[in-house]
């Protein structure tokens, strides 16, 4: 049986900063009703400015919805008597690592800025010391335990930065945009913890990426685009639809896109071969196949 | 020929401290005119170095650069001429935008060459059509814009400078497909017509395959290989090797190759291994 961990219900939100905005700003979120299972791996797409970052900062409570309701954990987090305590109770369950890690390291040894997070939320001395150690452990940072910060690599950092989420015990981890400035190493190692938080830890994890290859591996994709929530299936529904995706800005992994392409000039291949084995051994039985071509 | 040229560099952080470190080896690479170089190397492979030595942010301590067959410290009192000549874009350059009007921070360069004002608006009009800037967003403040808008103002402020040379650190990161293709088909659009040598510094093998014309490749403060793209993505088991991916597509079309599918052309785009499939298929498959 599966639980609901966050559930929205008509979601929106309408940016309003003080500044001088356009009469007719339209939303940056509009009516997103979408319900995530506990322990899921969802990967949430969306071009810049489609309004995915909004969606996760309504998540967090960083942003207050202008319209609509979130459930977290079976609690109704935008009731009217939800107190400042209870926003700080559930956020601390939820866990966000952004695209820059030099944004979100605050302290000037590596240890430290892990304690930061389970400091705030009053976690005896003892408890710390063994959270921070484990958290260190686990992205393979603990030989830095003692270092700067900001020496090391941009991979490293992220890696750091996610520690300090783990050590919050947090139950569910959003990432936003986290691999977007690592280079080939940083992105695997940093997907790779991301991964085994999912499947060996249980914790939900929500990858809001660019990277089409990325989100392929997520159990369920959910698309945004001008503030809607425009698709919602597995890897698979969402990326064999190849012409929607390019029809908002968005791609197909490139393994997809060209069979998409060698489909559309007559050859015989499925729509919904994904990752890089499924679209070799599809591409390889198009030569098995003598000629490869449909008989009419 | 080479518009750049960068022999026997060596350079050093920290240069007699303890903490002393070789970021460049004896590094010796050339960047043809007229053509778009992608830079790869991962985090700590010498390439951001190597960008900020390229202008001039850094002096080598020993050997040289050459820009046109000169060195370009061979009178450091006059490198900041360099600069206008060889424009660099950093890293999430829309962090440096600071003027009242898209149109006045764009002008602010080429204000500084000391143009008239209508030079100064040709430029920044050509700017804003080569980054895709849409002309009614120019009386607007920069800080309205979207994250992708300020990127384009921020990279237009440097094409407004008409530099011989560009050289972009990550222009496209963070960005969504079409944002990525728009800024990049922007530049390799500005390339070609101005006749303007691009450096492209850059973690997507995806975007390097798709627009450049030639890829070094850097590794432990050295330079690991240089080539065509051709050269480069065509054996992705030695960019492996250190640590680098190869376009998904490229990887795809060695493993049928190693299957015994004799592919033969540009295996590293989508567009490159289709056309190899159809022909070796004979034809469009109808």
């Amino acid at each position: 049986m599966t639980e609901k961990i966050i559930e929205t219900e008509n979601l929106g939100f309408i940016y309003e900063d003080g500044r001088e905005v356009a009469a007719n700003t339209p939303p940056a979120l509009d009516g997103v009703s979408v319900s995530i299972n506990k322990g899921e791996y969802l990967a949430v797409l969306g071009h810049n400015g489609s309004g995915k970052s909004t969606f996760a900062k309504l998540l967090n409570m960083i942003l207050t919805p202008t319209n609509g309701r979130i459930v977290i954990g079976g609690r109704d987090i935008t009731a009217e008597n939800f107190s400042d305590d209870d926003v700080f109770e559930v956020r601390s369950g939820i866990g966000m690592v952004f695209q820059n890690p030099d944004n979100q390291l605050v302290a000037t040894v590596v240890e430290e800025d892990v304690a930061f997070g389970p400091e705030n939320l009053g976690i005896p001395r003892e408890e710390i010391r063994t959270r921070v150690d484990e958290a260190l452990m686990r992205v393979g940072m603990t030989e830095y335990a003692r270092h700067a910060p900001h020496k090391l690599s941009g991979g490293q950092k992220q890696r750091v930065a996610i520690a300090g989420i783990i050590a919050m015990k947090p139950d569910i981890i959003i990432f936003d945009e986290s691999t977007a400035m690592l280079d080939p190493i940083g992105r695997r190692d940093v997907l790779s913890i991301m991964e085994s938080l999912n499947r060996n830890e249980g914790i939900t994890v929500i990858n809001i990426t660019h990277y089409m290859e990325e989100a392929a591996r997520a159990d369920r994709v959910i698309v945004i685009n001008d503030g809607k929530l425009v698709a919602d299936g597995s890897a698979k529904e969402i990326f064999s639809r190849v012409e929607f995706l390019h029809s908002i800005g968005l791609e197909s992994p490139q393994g997809t896109e060209l069979i998409h392409e060698l489909r559309a000039a007559g050859y015989d291949l499925p729509s919904d071969a994904i990752s890089e084995d499924e679209c070799f051994d599809a591409l390889l039985s198009l030569f098995s196949v003598r000629g490869g071509v449909k008989d009419e | 020929m080479n518009k750049l040229e960068v022999k026997n560099v060596s350079f050093l952080y920290s240069k007699g401290t303890p903490f002393e470190k070789k970021a460049l080896n004896n590094v010796s690479v050339g960047f043809e005119a007229g053509k778009i170089t992608g830079l790869i190397g991962h985090t700590g492979s010498g390439k951001s170095t190597l960008v900020s030595l390229l202008n001039g942010l850094y002096k080598p301590h020993s050997g040289e650069i050459l820009l046109d067959g000169v060195n370009i410290w061979a009178k450091p009192s006059e490198i900041s001429k360099i600069r206008y000549k060889v424009g660099l874009v950093m890293q999430y350059p829309e962090y440096q935008l600071f003027d009242d009007t898209v149109r006045s921070d764009i002008a602010f360069g080429p204000r500084n060459q000391g143009l008239s004002d209508e030079e100064i608006e040709a430029r920044v009009q050509s700017a804003a059509r080569f980054t895709g800037l849409d002309p009614e967003l120019l009386d607007k403040s920069p800080f309205d814009l979207s994250g992708g808008q300020k990127r384009r103002v921020a990279i237009a402020g440097i094409l407004a400078m008409d530099p011989e040379v560009l050289v972009l650190d990550e222009p496209a990161a963070g960005l969504d497909p079409r944002g990525r293709r728009e800024i990049l088909g922007g530049l390799s659009a500005y390339v070609r017509e101005c006749g303007k040598t691009l450096i492209l510094v850059s973690h997507s093998m995806e975007d390097m395959a798709y627009y450049c014309d030639n890829v070094v490749v850097m590794s432990g403060a050295e330079v690991y290989k240089s080539g065509t793209v051709d050269e480069i993505f065509s054996s992705a088991g030695e960019l492996e090797a250190i640590g680098l991916d190869v376009p998904v597509i490229a990887r795809i079309a060695e493993r049928l190759r190693a299957a015994g599918i004799p592919l033969e052309g540009s295996l590293y785009t989508v567009d490159g291994v289709r056309d190899a499939i159809k022909s070796l298929l004979g034809g469009d498959g109808k």
